[in-house]
């Protein structure tokens, strides 16, 4: 695999792994903090939205470097290998460009926002937050553009 | 007309494989598009999805429930309930389906029931005496057993969508949690009692009652005893808020897997959590463009004009509802069933709160229905994943599937029939 593509799945993991953490970490703290202390971080509840948010959309991307996402495959069962690749391709070119088009829809509306300036929790603007969206959309689109060319291994399902 | 051929064109993209986030949200976009809204509102809508407070439980429970399957709990649960019940007459038989059924409230009923608990069950089915087509036909329609139980994924996720339509009368996750109980229980007995009887000329071996057998199984399984009572105190008693009840067994699961028992190595464990959180990732995403649908569907006034539809044809609630079964069957068995709540829910809630329907019903009906969709002949799920784990034809397993079906639809009836059923604790 090229090098650079596995700099970029190592870095989408880190982030995922990290995160996970991060969501564990803070839930139990504000457990611990609520019941035991009487206390909480008071912007803890508003980050761990953003921390699920995150973790979503970190997980849908790698969702998307495997066939990972789900899809009504209960016709497709009874297709032969070659028609199912055809079928693939069509899917994959309508993926990516739904993906793409959201994606640079969805970076206007973050750099809009950027503008405003808003605060999210502590001292998180809002548009950082928001970021993950178009980033995630477009790795999603750029993925199933590769599989037009380049197709997934079949997977059981 | 354009709009008519778009969206004709997006549902074959749909049936041919295209991923079903992909198919909302260009079925979406093509909304807001027709409708003059500027396309940069997805990102509001997607982002909305962060002020569900429930979310943080999906992603907390599957990790958790990943990382059960991941482990040999499936066996340790397993030995519990057979060295407990195991001495009744049909004995095992029960012990399947319960076992079947807290393993997929966990879990979820991914096929991982199938894989972990089924492969487990099915030889021992057959050696205490039960045919093989009995086996089978019990594993692969147990594999969706307890989807009506806390905390499977399905329920919580049908709670977060009819929340936020926030239309007939409102009810708390805990409820919803609550009303499932005695029809997850309805089933159970119902599927046993048929078990009884169909097998009633057979010689069954039976076990006897130890003591000892008990202990030793207790023992094994001490560490994993203590999560249904977090799901019993915590989520059915009202103790914890959900997402609490989540993150403490999550961080426990966690701890007593890899550190306890050490069945899920550190090696192993980032790619068990990639796995969780890719699965997860992908239906939060799903929920996130369908709350965007939602809003094109409701601007459009599609409900309304459904329930118009449907109302000039279909005068009373009863009618209504053996349709929606019709209906919800059919969907079961093509459409999996996260994408179905997202899909469907918007549509239907409405239409059944018109007709008389309280939404907590609606809830258990539309699971109960989902659940059979999984091995609903040709297409179910669970048949493909029984037939490829137990390497066997699928019109074999079809045979096998069809009398649990009948007994699952018989109390499909009734929980659909009898609101009681899923209100009388709760309402």
């Amino acid at each position: 695999m090229n090098k650079s593509i596995r700099l970029f799945h190592f870095l989408e993991d880190a982030l995922l792994y990290l995160i996970t953490a991060g969501l564990i970490g803070l839930a139990i703290l504000q457990i611990w903090l609520r019941n035991v202390h009487d206390s909480g971080i008071y912007w803890g509840d508003s980050a761990l939205r953003v921390f699920v948010f995150w973790l979503a959309m970190v997980g849908a991307m790698v969702a998307s470097r495997e066939s990972g996402h789900i899809s009504i495959d209960a016709f497709t069962h009874y297709l032969r290998p070659a028609q199912r690749r055809m079928l693939g391709v069509l899917t994959s070119l309508f993926s990516a460009f739904i993906c793409l088009l959201a994606a640079w829809y969805c970076l206007a509306f973050v750099l809009d926002e950027r503008e405003y300036g808003d605060i999210a929790f502590a001292q998180v603007p809002v548009w950082i937050c928001e970021a993950i969206i178009p980033v995630a959309l477009a790795t999603m689109g750029l993925r199933f553009l590769i599989q037009i060319f380049v197709p997934l291994p079949e997977t059981k399902s | 007309m354009e709009l008519l051929l778009g969206i004709i064109l997006i549902l074959l993209l749909a049936i041919s494989g295209t991923p079903i986030f992909v198919v909302i949200l260009s079925l979406a976009m093509l909304g807001f598009y027709v409708a003059d809204v500027p396309l940069m509102v997805i990102a509001v809508e997607l982002y909305r999805i962060s002020d569900t407070p429930l979310l943080l439980a999906l992603p907390l429970f599957t990790l958790a429930g990943y990382l059960l399957a991941e482990s040999n709990s499936s066996t340790r649960l397993v030995n519990v309930t057979q060295a407990l019940i195991g001495w009744l007459p049909g004995g095992l038989s029960m012990i399947a389906f319960i076992t079947c059924a807290m393993f997929t409230a966990f879990t979820g009923a991914s096929g991982v029931t199938i894989v972990a608990v089924g492969a487990l069950l099915y030889p021992a089915l057959q050696q205490v005496g039960y045919s093989e087509r009995y086996s089978l036909g019990l594993v692969t329609t147990s594999g969706s057993l307890g989807l009506l139980l806390a905390p499977s994924l399905p329920l919580i996720l049908y709670g977060i969508m009819a929340q936020q339509m926030g239309v007939g009368e409102p009810f708390t996750i805990q409820q919803l949690f609550v009303a499932g109980v005695i029809p997850a229980l309805l089933m159970v007995v119902l599927l046993s009692v048929w078990s009884l009887w169909h097998n009633r000329g057979r010689q069954i071996a039976m076990q006897k009652f130890e003591a000892g057998n008990v202990r030793s199984a207790l023992w094994e399984a001490r560490w994993e005893i203590p999560l249904p009572l977090f799901v019993i105190g915590g989520i059915y008693g009202g103790f914890f808020a959900v997402s609490e009840t989540a993150a403490v067994i999550a961080l426990y699961v966690l701890i007593v897997e890899v550190f306890i028992y050490k069945e899920v190595s550190l090696r192993q464990l980032p790619g068990v959590v990639r796995r969780a959180v890719a699965m997860v990732g992908g239906i939060i995403l799903i929920l996130g463009v369908s709350l965007a649908f939602t809003n094109v569907l409701v601007d459009a006034e599609v409900p309304t004009k459904a329930f118009e539809l449907i109302q000039s044809v279909v005068k009373d609630k009863w009618t209504f509802l053996i349709l929606l079964n019709i209906f919800l069957l059919i969907l079961g068995a093509i459409l999996d069933i996260f994408s179905a709540i997202v899909i469907m829910v918007p549509i239907l809630l409405p239409v059944a709160v018109a007709y008389g329907i309280d939404p907590v019903h609606l809830g258990i009906i539309f699971l109960a229905n989902m659940q059979i969709g999984y091995f609903t002949p040709p297409v179910g799920m669970n048949l493909f994943i029984a037939s490829y784990r137990f390497n066997k034809p699928i019109t074999e397993l079809y045979k096998a599937a069809l009398p649990f079906m009948a007994v699952l639809i018989v109390a499909l009836l009734l929980i659909t029939y009898i609101p009681w059923l899923s209100l009388g604790l709760i309402r």
